[in-house]
Parts: C-alpha cells; sequence; structure tokens
C-alpha cells in the first residue's frame, strides 16, 4: 500500500504518493487528497519523484483533484513526472488542462 | 514459465478477483521480463495493468470467489495479453468513442488500449479482452 505524504501551509499542499499512482493505491490517494481539499487547501502540487507507473485509476483521481480544485479557485501541479508518464498525460491529452513537468 | 520455437516467454496464471491478486502477479511479471525481449516495459506493463483492473474491478466487482484469466506471450516481436473474467461483460461497441478531452475521471482504459497497443479486441459478450504489441 502506497504511503501518501502530504505537507501542508497556508492553503498549498505538496503531496508524494510514494509509490505507483494505480488501481491499488489510488482510493488512499484520493483520500488524502480530498481530505486535503476539505481542509481548505487551494494549491496543489503532486511529486511524482520515484513514481514508475500511473494507470487509469490514477489518472482519474489527479483529474478529479484538478476538476475539484478548479471550482474552487484552486490549481493543481504535477511536478518531477517521468519521460514516460509525461507522454502518457500528453496522449490522455490531460496536460491542457494544468501543467505536468518532468525531471 | 516455458519456452518453446519462437516463443520467448510466456506466463499464465488464473488469479482471484482482487486488486492484490493482480498487483502479486504484475510483481511476477516483474521480476520475469528480464529474460523478455528488451522493449517498452512501461507500455506492457501499462496495458497489462489496465486489462487486470478493469477484469477485477468491472468484471468480479473485486469478488475473490470469482476469477480473472491471464495470459502473457511473447512470441518474436509480439506480445499477445490476453485476460478474460467471469463478469456479465460491457458493451465495448459503445465504450470508448467520446472525444478524450483530458477532463474524463473514468473510462480512461480503453483510450489507454487505443493509444498504446497495436491492435485489440474484446469477445462478444465484452468480459474477454486481447491486446496484441508489435515491437
Amino acid at each position: 500500500m502506497t504511503d501518501v505524504t502530504i505537507t501542508q501551509e497556508a492553503g498549498a499542499a505538496l503531496v508524494r504518493p510514494g509509490g505507483n499512482v494505480v488501481a491499488a493505491s489510488a482510493d488512499s490517494l484520493r483520500s488524502a487528497m480530498r481530505e486535503a481539499v476539505a481542509g481548505g487547501v487551494r494549491e496543489m502540487v503532486v511529486d511524482l519523484t520515484g513514481v514508475e507507473m500511473i494507470d487509469s485509476s490514477g489518472l482519474g483521481v489527479l483529474v478529479s483533484a484538478h476538476n475539484s480544485l478548479n471550482k474552487l479557485g484552486g490549481s493543481l501541479a504535477v511536478v518531477h513526472a517521468s519521460k514516460e508518464i509525461l507522454d502518457l498525460f500528453r496522449l490522455m491529452r490531460i496536460h491542457q488542462h494544468f501543467s505536468v513537468s518532468g525531471d | 514459465m516455458k519456452t518453446q520455437r519462437h516463443v520467448f516467454c510466456q506466463m499464465e496464471a488464473t488469479l482471484p478477483g482482487t486488486l492484490a491478486a493482480a498487483e502479486a502477479f504484475l510483481s511476477e511479471y516483474c521480476c520475469r521480463r528480464v529474460c523478455m525481449p528488451a522493449v517498452d516495459w512501461f507500455a506492457v506493463e501499462l496495458l497489462l495493468r489496465e486489462a487486470l483492473a478493469n477484469a477485477v474491478k468491472h468484471g468480479c466487482r473485486y469478488d475473490p470467489a470469482k476469477h480473472v484469466r491471464c495470459l502473457l506471450r511473447w512470441r518474436g516481436r509480439r506480445l499477445t495479453i490476453a485476460v478474460r473474467d467471469e463478469g456479465d461483460g460491457f458493451d465495448w461497441r459503445a465504450a470508448g468513442n467520446d472525444t478524450l478531452d483530458g477532463l474524463r475521471t473514468s473510462g480512461l482504459g480503453i483510450h489507454i488500449f487505443r493509444q498504446y497497443a497495436t491492435r485489440f479486441r474484446f469477445n462478444h459478450s465484452g468480459n474477454a479482452v486481447t491486446l496484441i504489441k508489435r515491437f
């Protein structure tokens, strides 16, 4: 099971999934991110350092967080994505909606 | 693992319909892939993950009493992934025809098949998928 780490400060949060963002870990990441938004976070950065794989469930969690934050006037960004994961974001056209950057 | 003429590697398993069982199979695959042709590992693992997750979530509805049958076979430069579950299947003819706008939170799996597989097909009832990837 992935250990999600969230560091919060003044309405901003840095999220470190701590492992692959896939079907088996998506629920814990979704819960942690929802809790942060409910707690007042509006600017969220997801650090994918060390993440080797994201599947459709993981993409769904990130897009859902983006949609929620966007409605609240906030934003989501993804940083330190591997080349393969960047390609996946582009193929799924997700990069058109929030910032996704590589190593 | 079986080795045959013109077949580099083959893995077969019948798994309970849980994500934990799917993860265990994926871990075994990752250990064994050292003997497989050096290709785009990300694409192969992603396709395998999507097929297994669909079978567990939608076919078995996470029921460990139901089973997922999985075959992964290399023949030359061609990879075949075949996954079948015991569910009722789904209407694949109506799936994935929407425009990919980047804001969907579900239904992305079939778009991943479309982008990463050379070709794929479902059986008539939609509870089995075969993915072909040529390298």
